[in-house]
């Protein structure tokens, strides 16, 4: 006699085991992507904040007065004199010019003004972890790390909707699972909606710079003809020292629209000091 | 929580873990640190005020809309260049009837000026009145001389960075190659040895760790203005974006 088969065969299976598959998976997911989320995430920590401080140096200045080094003692003389006075080893380089001497140490470096005797000592130390994660976070290695940064966000991707399923609960996603699955969604809806999005600060220059234009043209048309509108931004104080418009300055000519060159997160950052 | 057995074995932790003083001391560390911060914000924001009230030679406020005065420079980051005067050189070229480059040493030995000056960053702070060393750019054009079609300068700068900035305003009495701020070298995160300097322009403009000058006909946006940054840059408009 012939052991009954159970209905549907491998679709049962499926439907009475995958929650108990997407939680294994994603318990294993989740071990897998521990080290590369603790990176991003210290990292982007640290890099959220740089307005606020260096996230991969830690930075010093010291100045200090030596006896004046005279302009009359040979190169190799003034340097020998202040690293004497400063009590420091051989250094990685050396480089004299005008009052200055430079020495050069892995991570420090000493200007003394010779004229003066002042000693400048800049240093910094990289940031323990810091530095090596944060340089992880830009992908400034390029090559390998794209293809596992790829493969990380895919992983994150699978614990995100895995997350959704894996355990069913009383309810499912109804009540408390559908208040906090809305809630997470409309943050980033909600912060577009309120802050203008991407093109907010466009639009907003792009007013300021009509209503400027419109009031500098309306002072030109009540103090001047027709027609002989100054061109924007013309008339600094390098035209009128250069006597003409040699110098003058063209109109503003615009960088390319921002949806056609989206900066990248690593771009976002300028790097002016 | 005293239902626990260890909290019933040991009352003093279950005490420390009561529900009520864990609420009152993340109150209290919450209200003190905003205290702290709205204090560290005020005092901050009183050099900001002094600034909004002055007004500089041309008339305009010396502090541009929607900047915040800071005591020094932040650090924003970039590609940092090699960083030693012993390495460095400056390449003065394009549209000129004599190029050349100057070392440091070099660069030390042409007319020096010595000035103050305010910066602003297009992320919103200021840095008014520090003390820059260096070389005019109109002295490097003198130099090199410039063609008359020129009309744009770009700055180049290590791995490629690079800024344009239009003639009329390098040639200010203002704008320099810079190696020395407040008496002091440049540290390599502020663009040591030598970074450009034009103070009228949002700072990005003034390139950290300059290898080069180059004098064009044509504007030639640099890197962060083809990546969506205003191709001009006066803090005085807000031209933040492009």
């Amino acid at each position: 006699m012939a052991a009954e088969q159970p209905r549907g065969g491998l679709r049962a299976l499926v439907a009475k085991r995958w929650r108990g598959w997407l939680r294994a998976i994603h318990r294993d997911v989740g071990y897998l992507a521990v080290g590369l989320t603790l990176i991003y995430a210290v990292s982007g920590l640290a890099i959220n904040h740089i307005n606020d401080w260096d996230p991969n140096f830690k930075s010093y200045e010291r100045e200090r007065v030596i006896a004046p080094i005279s302009a009359d003692v040979p190169d190799d003389a003034a340097i020998a004199a202040a690293r004497t006075a400063l009590g420091v080893g051989t250094p990685r380089s050396t480089y004299r010019a005008g009052d200055e001497i430079h020495l050069e140490y892995d991570y420090k470096k000493f200007v003394i003004y010779g004229d003066t005797g002042t000693v400048i000592e800049q240093g910094r130390q990289p940031r323990f972890l810091l530095r090596v994660a944060n340089w992880l976070h830009y992908n400034r290695g390029k090559r390998a790390w794209t293809y596992i940064a790829d493969g990380y966000a895919v992983l994150l991707l699978y614990l995100a909707i895995s997350g959704l399923f894996m355990i069913k609960g009383r309810n499912g996603l109804r009540w408390r699972g559908a208040i906090l699955l809305t809630l997470g969604i409309s943050v980033p809806i909600g912060y577009v909606s309120w802050s203008g999005g991407p093109q907010a600060a466009n639009r907003a220059a792009q007013k300021k710079a009509e209503q400027a234009e419109r009031e500098a043209g309306a002072a030109a048309s009540d103090a001047e003809p027709a027609g002989e509108v100054a061109p924007s931004g013309a008339g600094g104080d390098a035209t009128e020292e250069e006597g003409g418009d040699e110098f003058a300055r063209p109109p503003v000519r615009r960088a390319p629209p921002v949806d056609a060159m989206m900066p990248t997160v690593d771009a976002m950052t300028p790097p002016s000091p | 929580m005293a239902d626990r057995p260890l909290f019933d074995r040991y009352p003093e932790a279950a005490r420390s873990w009561d529900r009520r003083r864990v609420l009152q001391t993340a109150a209290a560390g919450t209200a003190v640190a905003v205290f702290g911060g709205a204090l560290w914000r005020l005092a901050s924001d009183d050099l900001t005020r002094k600034a909004r009230a002055e007004k500089r030679g041309d008339g305009r406020p010396r502090l541009p809309p929607g900047q915040r005065v800071l005591t020094k420079f932040r650090n924003m980051g970039g590609d940092e260049g090699p960083g030693d005067v012993k390495s460095f050189s400056l390449k003065v070229h394009g549209a000129v009837k004599t190029p050349f480059t100057v070392d440091y040493a070099q660069l030390l030995k042409l007319p020096q000026v010595e000035q103050a000056a305010d910066v602003h960053c297009v992320t919103g702070w200021s840095c008014l009145g520090s003390l820059f060393k260096g070389v005019r750019l109109s002295t490097l054009a003198e130099k090199a001389g410039v063609k008359g079609t020129v009309r744009h300068v770009i700055f180049e700068a290590a791995h490629g960075y690079t800024a344009n900035v239009p003639m009329a305003d390098a040639m200010v009495p203002g704008a320099m190659v810079t190696y020395r701020m407040n008496k002091k070298p440049f540290a390599i995160d502020n663009g040591a040895p030598v970074r450009a300097l034009v103070p009228d322009l949002y700072f990005w403009k003034s390139a950290k760790w300059v290898t080069g000058v180059r004098f064009v006909v044509d504007d030639e946006p640099g890197y962060w203005e083809v990546r969506g940054y205003h191709n001009h840059a006066d803090p005085w408009r807000e031209e933040r974006y492009g």
